[in-house]
């Protein structure tokens, strides 16, 4: 059984809404990187969502580009992202996803999906690869017990929603925000009946990210949704801190415990 | 066999990767294109558009002096001749009039060198619509003059500064902007790339490029040759032509200073296959699959991708794909300069320079080039290229 599966079984018998933070592999450098997926181990991360460093994040707002920007200078491969990875279930054994966009996915075929088995990736985010083109991805990861998670969106109508449902695996993650990834002060308020309508359809847990970045948004959206996703808010505090690493650690410790402890 | 296929695929390429809160805009553009493009009324408009304001039809020239040298009969299409210097417009009067007929007022567009930047805020000041540039950094700051036609047609324009600052990421920075605006707003893309139904809309309307030159022919010609940055002047003159086997056609890409250089923009000649912007074709790619940076001297050529039917139609070998460098391209520049009197284009002086490639192949034969756009603009690259040497 795939660990996303078991993880959101547990979580529903104890009735909470998991936290995923992400973050971006390498930045601002590879240990670095690895020490905060630590911290927010530490601190309460039930899930971790990993990034791997695009040139060209068609999808991210800027806090996301420049994190990606600074990973890029370390030329990380697909290889170290791996080792990270599987470095970081050595440490601790919880679900892990990899963020990234197509490309760098599709240029290695059938080995992503054996890197990602042996790393111990549990599912795969592919911000541009909708379901109408995902099956030359999918056969490579079925075999691997491998889930690609799939995006709904504010503008996803109920017919489309019912197609992407169809595909789902694990969770389905619903973009809370017309636009592109970065915190934001307010949320719309229509999100709690979508993830209703969702509900309607599917049974599936449903996590939600884009622009969530205060302990009130997470209050709120925790008395609905099944987890909760902030990367831009976490991300904020490397490039403000960019030549003070203890001090990263330190504010990205307080935030997500401060998160967590928000949850229900 | 008919393509795209249903699901934008030319081949192996094409298709749709967006990500979700886009995917619900293309699929409405995409059923509403599909209404429209055998509307006779829309088609009306469109030709009235192209007669009364672009000046269509562009005359195809034979150009005497240089099919003397080649010893062969060489014909000029002058796309240069068009409202606004290029063949863009083609495209942009197309799709502003689809924007208009969906409802949509804000118009959202990429540019490299400022071409098409400027023949969408052309269109956008006729069809009185809001209009947003997005621009990489770089290039705003060396097509200052380009910058100044847009503002004074009335758009805004937006230097972007993520990434490397040029075209490829003011695609990305228009992506952004319309994930986040696409309730309202229109993307115009400039070239026959991008997610489906862009490449096929793109090709449909410049295809009035090869279907004047059918009618403008006596008999099929040997060889066509264009330039190709994403390929829409190519595909333009070459659609029509498709069918006829027995006319060769080469799409010449830029060389830059060399492909074993790799400072380039030659996606097919010196790339691979991947995905980007939305679609599936050849780009310009480290082994990470990450974009390279292109270089070409012609900032309209400037780009690490290639429109998804060329890359089909180059694994099938129906049109050839070769480069020429900056310096073979300058010379070409100034040798139809002075042989016919036409200043053409740095990214139209990329298909005048492959003659000399296949002089031997054309000895005796007709060729149509693809005059895409005229240089005015270039004077500076083109200065500054030659005192540098």
């Amino acid at each position: 059984m795939n660990k996303i599966d078991t993880f959101f079984n547990k979580l529903k018998a104890a009735d909470r809404t998991a936290f995923i933070p992400f973050i971006s592999i390498g930045d601002p450098d590879i240990e670095t990187s690895f020490e905060i997926a630590k911290t927010l181990i530490n601190n309460g991360a039930d899930m971790i969502e990993l990034g791997f460093p695009f040139s060209d994040p068609m999808a991210d707002g800027k806090v996301i580009q420049k994190s990606y920007e600074r990973a890029l200078k370390n030329t990380i491969s697909m290889q170290d992202a791996f080792d990270f990875i599987k470095r970081l279930k050595a440490y601790q054994d919880i679900p892990v996803i990899f963020f990234t966009y197509y490309n760098p996915v599709f240029v290695l075929g059938p080995k992503f999906a054996d890197g990602a088995r042996n790393a111990g990736v549990d599912g795969v985010l592919i911000v541009d690869l909708p379901p109408e083109e995902s099956d030359e991805f999918t056969k490579y990861i079925k075999k691997k017990d491998i889930y690609q998670i799939f995006l709904l969106a504010p503008t996803t109508d109920t017919g489309r929603m019912r197609y992407i449902l169809s595909y789902a695996k694990g969770f389905v993650y619903y973009v809370s925000v017309t636009g592109v990834t970065g915190a934001r002060e307010t949320l719309p308020a229509a999100i709690r009946s979508k993830v209703e309508e969702i509900r309607k359809i599917s049974e599936i847990p449903v996590g939600i990210g884009f622009g969530i970045s205060t302990k009130e948004q997470v209050k709120e959206i925790s008395g609905y949704a099944d987890a909760v996703i902030i990367g831009s808010k976490i991300i904020q505090f490397i490039e403000n801190n960019i030549n003070d690493k203890s001090r990263i650690l330190k504010e990205i410790a307080e935030f997500s415990s401060n998160i967590k402890s928000s949850l229900s | 066999m008919k393509l795209p296929d249903n699901m934008g695929h030319f081949g192996d390429y094409g298709g749709r990767y967006i990500s979700e809160t886009l995917m619900p805009a293309i699929i409405e553009l995409e059923e509403f294109y599909k209404k429209i493009r055998r509307d006779n009324s829309f088609k009306k408009e469109f030709n009235y558009y192209l007669k009364n304001y672009v000046g269509r039809p562009t005359p195809l020239f034979y150009a005497k002096r240089l099919s003397d040298i080649y010893k062969s009969e060489i014909y000029l299409k002058r796309e240069d001749l068009n409202h606004t210097g290029a063949h863009k417009i083609n495209n942009t009067i197309g799709q502003a009039l689809l924007a208009v007929k969906m409802g949509k007022k804000r118009i959202i567009a990429e540019t490299g060198a400022g071409q098409h930047g400027v023949a969408t805020a052309t269109v956008c000041a006729l069809f009185d619509l809001e209009c947003e540039i997005f621009m990489g950094k770089k290039d705003v700051e060396r097509q200052e003059q380009n910058v100044f036609r847009m503002e004074l047609l009335g758009a805004h324009v937006n230097p972007v500064e993520s990434g490397s600052q040029t075209l490829k990421d003011a695609m990305n920075e228009a992506l952004r902007d319309w994930i986040a605006n696409v309730k309202n707003t229109y993307y115009m893309i400039g070239t026959v790339a991008g997610p489906h139904p862009y490449p096929q809309i793109v090709r449909d309307f410049q295809s009035v490029i090869g279907k004047e030159v059918l009618k403008q022919i006596k008999k099929l010609p040997d060889i066509m040759i264009a330039c190709i940055g994403g390929g829409s002047n190519a595909m333009g003159l070459f659609y029509p032509f498709i069918k006829y086997n027995k006319v060769k056609m080469y799409g010449v890409e830029a060389g830059g200073l060399g492909i074993k250089t790799g400072m380039h923009a030659a996606s097919i000649s010196g790339g691979r296959p991947g995905v980007l912007h939305g679609n599936k074709t050849y780009l310009l790619q480290d082994e990470f699959g990450r974009i390279k940076n292109a270089h070409s001297i012609a900032a309209g050529l400037d780009y690490p991708g290639v429109g998804p039917e060329h890359s089909y139609f180059a694994d099938k070998k129906r049109i050839i794909f070769d480069s020429v460098t900056d310096k073979e391209a300058v010379s070409a520049f100034q040798m139809l300069c002075k042989l016919e009197g036409i200043i053409p284009a740095l990214e139209s002086a990329h298909a005048v320079a492959y003659l000399e490639k296949i002089k031997s192949e054309i000895k005796g034969k007709s060729v149509i080039i693809n005059l895409s756009g005229r240089g005015d603009k270039d004077m500076h690259t083109v200065s500054d290229f030659l005192l540098s040497k």
